[in-house]
């Protein structure tokens, strides 16, 4: 680590005595890890000197809007370039980002596709490389210089996110960087994919690379590819993405390289360094028209993936003047041994997605554009974990984060006059999809997830329902794929790919987008397994907006003991496409029907089993009595709800056979409701009294602060508990522990029993 | 050569007639309610021009051809027929949710950021229409689970009592293993004979388009369906109009591929965008006759630019899976990008960099832009040409639509000029120079994906605003050489009396030929050529049932490829069609290779990862007698003569030069081939101006043509 304080307990050492110190210090340094001086900011750096004389000599707005747009074209071609070329899933799908960074590490322009959240991470790694790198004389950065990343400890989401960085120089001097990104998959950790749900440490989360040179003379070096490429399960997408990002890469650079020959290296410069600052401005003026107001909000995540519990992510929004300040204190503790803590960088991401995306979509992409607003959290908590937790599931984290600002930013655009879209609802924050891995059809070792994970439905607005399976939470133009072309690599094949689940609904007056069944079955492999890892199955990972619901929870379900692939040739008729009358009618005798929830760890799979999920529905917009009673004979009609879910929640009174609406029926069953919600209601005052209890359940693992005292956090029980700035280990037992005691204790009271009998 | 092209396009039909070395242009208003008319009408000035009758015309000329936007209007216009769609079982979904970006598809990048305001377009198929069937095969073809013969009847009544007037058909797989798509159709013909009343027609996704991806497959045959009613009767129309007028050749359809076909060998999918595709088979041949290098040709017209790369060498540049309004299809059609900026694009204050934006909003032709008169109050890029000179008020669009400055001049100012603290002027060039940029960097970054370099090009300029607009946008990108084409006002009419008859049929494949794992190199002949020689022998018939000799087909082939796991599949074009041993394999490696490493950057290639053929595709087409372009190149600067005296001179400011230049004005009718004129310089038409800036110089050539030389 860097800076150690040195206790000094019999006296207040001397400044002399002081460098004396810090000069042993940075002498002996025994691991340059990551670096909270870096990793905790995520503003711009200081305006530099070279940045300042460029200005000062060249600061013509039409010159430099001149010059960002060939910058911003060329972005776009190196990220069409890493779609195109990748050979992961991820780059597939737009997983992906290329940008310009400053030469002080700071990301300027990056390309208008791609993942938006990378935007406020990728620069971390660069500022690493240039407070360690730059000026040791084992490193240096060169003409020619390439250094690859994926510890998300020293920047980015998580560890299958891997980055190429290169530095530009003209005439000698470092004048920008550019750099891409991509959500790689396989990573040599403990399950394949590259997000193990079942990693206790960072020990079990795969590669972990620190920035390190791997490109000289703009060639990769062949012993360390050959080092990663054995470190990993796929040898060959290490390889291929390696180029791609690397050639991309190149191609930003030509760019920047003809800019410099046309325009000089001021104007690249002051372009880089104004743009920043213009978008930062920007961004507190908008900020400013917001009502100066607090919002408060929870998420709860219910499980950490290896087991059920209850995990708070408590959000507070604050507004005031041009200051907008989230704060997540009172969210949970970090678990020790638990992989869904993310790092403070990985929240502040997901947070940059929102205003980018959700709130001014307008707004260029890059890291200014979350750079003046604030984030407060717990020291090593789920939000802001340390350096010892292992945080390849991070996503969980990040995600309820997002859900939370975006809950509480509704309630701020509502009452914001100048509005750049529209006031929406929560939209679905669940990685719902397979993750899978092992031998292929074709002998290759293989390991990813479907692209399932990109039909997130969509929140519904201030004036319609949200759209079904719209995009992830990360991304715009996102993909869910075509199954076609996944099947010819894949050994697996999607029995029900995409078929909307009955009833997984957000209803309100407008209802959120909903999601899709997805059932698959290992076919022609003997080594391949999948995972999930999504929240999510038993208490929604959202809530509604302004009366609409929250989405319903999605399980996981598994029928095992069958081989599908000959029910389907030999008696088809048995076979049904949806998840609710396959786990109802159980129609493959012998077979066994389990559900669980969504954290299922590696599973090899035989042939022909079936596991079975369902993608989210977004959230839902307002009471949904007002729903037009049209609106839900449709969602009938287009299999979206069963007619009971109709008449039980929107009191909708119609014609089973002709659906056909009673619209005096339903407004006399409307009215009945409301005066049935008046007669249930009781004073605030009277409600706070029977409702508050002064301490977590004692049944449930709860984690995380209880009512108003956001500085105690619980630990899985009333009685376990840590202050919010002091922090503690929380360990988890294993799952298979716990399962062992229990079936020992009921041994033991059968030996009981049976010693009573005998 | 005696022939007559056609380009039906929205507003106007424009003919292109070819008799024995007359080329004759002629427009009229399109007549949507009977395109008969608007094309008599315009084959009537052509006819006139000859002193000839219609019937005498069509009696002798060796075809008529057509391309049109009547399939891009209906699908506008969302004027179809209700489809009913059966899809596999557990796929019911799937064109519902169009891959969830489907959202953006056909939208500017504001569009596709902006989620919470994102709607997906109203379908062409409505949810409660699209039903399942219990049938699968997987991706080699094998049976996974049988049709279910009774579930198909059931639900195609289901379908017909819900009001279905077309059915369409799409499996999973099917283009591996066409069976059950093939058994639905005969379930449908036994259930609807089409000889009884209640007849239903069937689309089946395999015969739409030959490649894997079942979303992008189900939404071309939606597509095809969907148009095929419309298509059909509108072209009929126009068949009958001919037989009529004594014509008995086959009537000829362009297709976006960019060759064309007769009538019955014609989906409705293939017909869409076939006008701006006739326009770069016409920049090709220009190019080919005139040997002008590689072409980037460029179409700027009101709303749209258009940008087409035609290169040395007859690489064709293909998309697969293009954007057809809203909807992504499979379909392989001529590469066309189509960016936003035009004429009618909307100027605004940039508040964040202090500057000006422009578009992506576009006033369109209504209200239009300020200057119009019509109600507009936002500053355009018409506006700012008006503003700067350029533009003639009394005499804009053949003096069709008047223009009015001070409306112009007013809404620049109310925009821009307090914000920017500048003069209307000023504000003005600002706007020019913006457009013009976005358009470079468009063009920029479509030629440099692809490996190209734009200083290699010769950039053609043609629509509306083209010639008013090219030196600008060529300025920024080291273009030298710009050239408004011969017959610019009807250049897909010429473009599609250019195009030969011509089939693309293509297969699906997983095709390894080199394998990483085991290092092995492909060694499978037989089937690779077994398949090729399959595709051949079907161009072959389509052509042949239209009436063409087996001596004169001709066949190329193309093989879609990647290395790894890529998802590009870069298109190698292999001269040898069969395969005989190792030589032949490694050949197509090294062909793949080096188009590979054009696009992409040499030493990008990546062959240890493996490679792999996923698309076999092969052109059948027979060559027709072209148009011949006249030497248009320019005169050498030594013999170039100089202009009559301007007829006028107007008041212009130009981008980065200062002050006002009191500028000569000519009508293009007095420019006489090998004069040249040195900006700056208006050169006016009925149809459009030709700007030449400070700095370049314009040197007119034989047919009209007019070339734009930087000095």
């Amino acid at each position: 680590m860097n800076k150690i304080a040195t206790p000094a307990k019999t006296k207040t050492p001397s400044s002399e005595e002081l460098a004396l110190i810090e000069k042993f210090l940075n002498d002996t340094t025994l691991f340059l890890g990551p670096d909270p001086e870096i990793m905790q900011n995520h503003d711009l750096m200081p305006r530099s000197a070279v940045e300042d004389e460029a200005i000062g000599r060249m600061s013509d707005a039409h010159t430099i809007a001149k010059i960002r747009d060939r910058i911003q074209a060329g972005c776009d071609e190196g990220y069409e370039m890493v779609e195109q070329m990748g050979a992961a899933p991820g780059a597939k799908w737009g997983d992906v980002i290329t940008g310009v960074y400053s030469a002080s590490g700071d990301l300027a322009i990056a390309s208008a596709g791609g993942v938006l959240l990378f935007s406020a991470l990728v620069h971390h790694p660069i500022k690493f490389i240039i407070k360690n790198w730059l000026n040791d004389p084992t490193v240096g950065v060169r003409e020619g210089d390439g250094f690859i990343h994926n510890d998300s400890r020293y920047g980015n989401v998580h560890n299958t996110d891997q980055s190429m960085i290169l530095p530009i120089f003209h005439d000698g001097k470092l004048v920008c960087w550019v750099a891409s990104t991509v959500h790689e998959g396989e990573n040599g950790a403990i399950e394949p994919g590259g997000m193990p749900s079942m990693a206790e440490s960072p020990s079990d989360e795969g590669l972990k690379m620190c920035p390190f040179k791997v490109v000289e003379n703009y060639e990769i070096k062949r012993d360390l590819l050959t080092f990663l490429q054995n470190s990993v399960r796929e040898p060959k997408l290490q390889y291929e993405d390696m180029k791609v990002k690397l050639y991309a890469c190149l191609r930003i650079k030509q760019r920047i390289v003809e800019t410099l020959g046309t325009d000089g290296p001021d104007a690249l410069v002051s372009t880089l360094r104004l743009t920043m600052e213009n978008v930062r401005t920007e961004v507190k003026r908008r900020v400013s028209e917001w009502p100066d107001m607090t919002v408060r909000t929870y998420v709860i995540q219910d499980s950490t993936l290896r087991e059920n519990c209850v995990v708070k992510v408590n959000c507070k929004l604050t507004k005031t003047g041009d200051r907008l300040i989230f704060d997540f204190r009172g969210s949970a503790p970090e678990f020790t041994n638990r992989p869904t803590n993310t790092i403070v960088a990985g929240l502040k991401g997901m947070l940059s997605q929102l205003f980018l995306c959700y709130v001014w979509p307008d707004l260029p992409r890059g890291q200014a554009a979350f750079a003046p607003i604030e984030v407060i959290t717990d020291p090593h908590s789920i939000m802001n974990c340390s350096y010892d937790a292992p945080n390849s599931q991070s996503l969980m984290s990040i995600f309820t984060g997002f859900t939370a600002g975006q809950h509480a930013v509704a309630k701020f655009l509502y009452s914001c006059p100048e509005k750049y879209t529209k006031v929406h609802a929560p939209t679905f924050n669940m990685i719902n999809t397979f993750i899978w891995g092992g031998v292929s059809q074709h002998g290759e070792t293989l390991g990813n997830l479907c692209a399932d994970l990109n039909g997130m439905g969509a929140g519904a607005t201030v004036d319609r329902d949200g759209e079904h399976a719209l995009a992830p939470i990360f991304a715009t133009m996102a993909d869910i794929g075509e199954q076609e072309l996944n099947e010819e690599d894949v050994p697996f094949l999607q029995l029900v790919s995409k078929k909307m689940t009955r009833d997984a609904i957000a209803p309100g007056k407008y209802r959120g987008g909903q999601g899709y069944t997805m059932m698959v079955a290992t076919k022609d492999s003997d080594q391949w397994g999948f995972m999930t890892t999504c929240q999510g199955a038993k208490i929604p990972p959202m809530q509604g907006l302004f009366g609409g619901y929250a989405c319903g929870t999605y399980p996981l379900a598994k029928i095992r003991g069958v081989d599908v692939y000959d029910v389907l040739l030999e008696t088809p008729e048995k076979f049904r496409h949806s998840i609710e009358e396959l786990m109802n009618e159980r129609p493959f005798e012998g077979a066994s029907y389990t559900t669980h929830h969504m954290g299922m760890g590696f599973e090899i799979s035989k042939r022909g089993e079936l596991f079975m999920i369902s993608q989210g529905a977004g959230a839902g917009y307002g009471d949904l009595l007002e729903r037009d009673p049209a609106g839900v004979v449709r969602d009938i009609e287009e299999g979206l709800i069963s007619p009971g879910v109709a008449e039980r929640l929107y009191k909708v009174k119609f014609d089973p056979a002709t659906l056909a609406i009673d619209h005096q029926a339903t407004a006399t069953a409307r009215d009945a409701e409301r005066k049935a919600r008046l007669a249930r209601g009781v004073p605030y005052a009277e409600f706070v009294k029977t409702w508050n209890k002064p301490t977590p359940p004692a049944h449930l693992q709860y984690f995380g602060c209880w009512g108003e005292d956001i500085d105690k956090l619980y630990m899985g029980s009333a009685e376990r508990f840590r202050t919010g700035s002091e922090p503690k280990p929380n360990y988890m037992p294993n799952p298979k522990d716990v399962r062992i005691a229990e079936l020992e204790a009921r041994l033991a009271a059968l030996d009981a029993l049976g010693g009573e009998k005998q | 050569m005696r022939r007559v092209s056609v380009d039906i396009g929205g507003t106007f039909t424009d003919c292109f007639v070819v008799w024995d070395g007359k080329y004759i242009e002629a427009k009229a208003l399109t007549t949507h309610h009977n395109l008969a008319l608007g094309f008599n009408e315009a084959l009537g000035k052509a006819y006139r021009d000859l002193g000839l009758e219609l019937e005498e015309i069509l009696a002798q000329v060796d075809s008529v051809r057509y391309a049109t936007t009547l399939g891009t209007n209906a699908l506008i216009e969302h004027k179809g027929p209700r489809i009913g769609m059966l899809v596999t079982a557990g796929y019911e979904a799937t064109v519902p949710l169009s891959r969830a970006r489907g959202y953006g598809e056909g939208l500017d990048i504001l569009g596709q950021q902006d989620l919470p305001n994102a709607q997906r377009p109203d379908p062409l198929v409505l949810p409660h229409m699209i039903r399942g069937v219990r049938e699968r095969v997987d991706f080699q073809g094998d049976l996974v689970m049988p049709l279910d013969e009774n579930d198909v009847r059931a639900q195609i009544r289901e379908l017909v009592d819900r009001g279905a007037e077309i059915i369409v058909v799409a499996l999973v797989n099917s283009v591996v293993n066409p069976a059950h798509e093939q058994r639905i159709e005969e379930i449908l013909l036994e259930e609807y004979p089409s000889h009884l009343l209640g007849a239903i027609p069937v689309v089946l996704s395999h015969q739409v388009a030959g490649r894997k991806g079942e979303y992008v497959r189900a939404s071309s045959a939606i597509v095809d369906g969907y148009l095929h009613s419309t298509m059909y009767h509108a072209l009929s129309a126009l068949e009958q109009n001919l037989r009529a007028h004594r014509y008995e050749q086959p009537m000829l359809v362009i297709h976006n591929s960019g060759g064309m076909a007769q009538l019955n060998s014609t989906d409705a999918l293939q017909t869409i965008h076939s006008g701006p595709v006739s326009g770069i088979g016409a920049s090709e041949h220009l190019a080919m006759q005139c040997g002008l290098g590689n072409v980037v040709a460029t179409d700027m017209g009101g709303t749209s630019y258009d940008i087409g790369i035609v290169v040395e060498g007859g690489i064709k540049h293909y998309d697969f899976n293009p954007v057809i309004d809203r909807w992504l299809v499979s379909v392989p059609m001529v590469h066309l990008v189509t960016l936003g900026s035009g004429g009618g694009s909307i100027a605004s204050y940039d508040r964040m960099y202090d500057t000006v934006k422009c578009g992506p909003e576009s006033a369109g032709s209504d209200p239009g832009p300020a200057c119009y008169d019509r109600g507009g109050m936002r500053p355009t890029v018409t506006d700012a040409d008006l503003l700067l000179g350029y533009l003639d008020p009394q005499n804009y669009a053949g003096g069709s639509i008047p223009l009015n400055p001070r409306r112009a001049a007013a809404a620049v100012e109310d925009t821009l000029c307090d914000e920017l603290d500048c003069s209307v002027i000023e504000a003005a060039l600002l706007i020019r120079e913006k457009v013009d940029d976005n358009m470079a960097n468009g063009l920029f970054t479509e030629l440099r994906a692809r490996g190209y370099d734009p200083k290699d090009f010769t950039m053609l300029a043609y629509g509306g605003n083209g010639p008013l607009h090219c030196c600008g946008i060529a300025q920024n990108l080291s273009i030298d050489k710009i050239l408004a084409p011969p017959f610019s006002s009807v250049f897909s009419a010429v473009g599609a009396g250019n195009l030969h008859q011509l089939h693309i049929h293509e297969t699906s494949l997983y095709m390894v030929l080199y394998d990483s794992n085991s290092r092995r190199l492909f060694d499978d002949y037989v089937r690779f050529n077994d398949i090729v020689a399959d595709l051949k022998e079907r161009g072959t018939q389509d052509l042949l049932r239209q009436g063409m000799a087996r001596e004169d087909i001709h066949h190329s082939l193309e093989l879609d490829m990647r290395y790894g796991n890529q998802l590009v599949q870069t298109t190698a074009v292999i001269p040898r069609h069969e395969v005989r041993g190792p030589a032949d394999v490694l050949a197509i490696i090294e062909q793949f290779s080096e188009d590979y490493g054009k696009r992409f950057g040499k030493g990008s290639q990546a062959p240890e990862a493996g490679i792999r053929i996923n698309t076999i595709r092969v052109a059948a087409f027979v060559r027709h007698e072209t148009v011949q372009f006249e030497d248009i190149k320019p005169l050498p600067a030594e013999r170039r003569k100089s202009p009559p005296p301007p007829s006028s001179t107007r008041t212009c400011h130009f981008v980065g030069h200062a002050g006002a230049f009191e500028t000569p004005v000519w009508s293009r009718a007095a420019i006489e081939p090998g004069m040249q004129i040195a900006g700056p310089a208006i050169i006016a038409s009925e149809v459009t101006t030709f700007l030449v800036n400070p700095g370049w110089n314009f040197v007119a050539a034989r047919q009209g043509a007019s070339w734009f030389l930087r000095a």
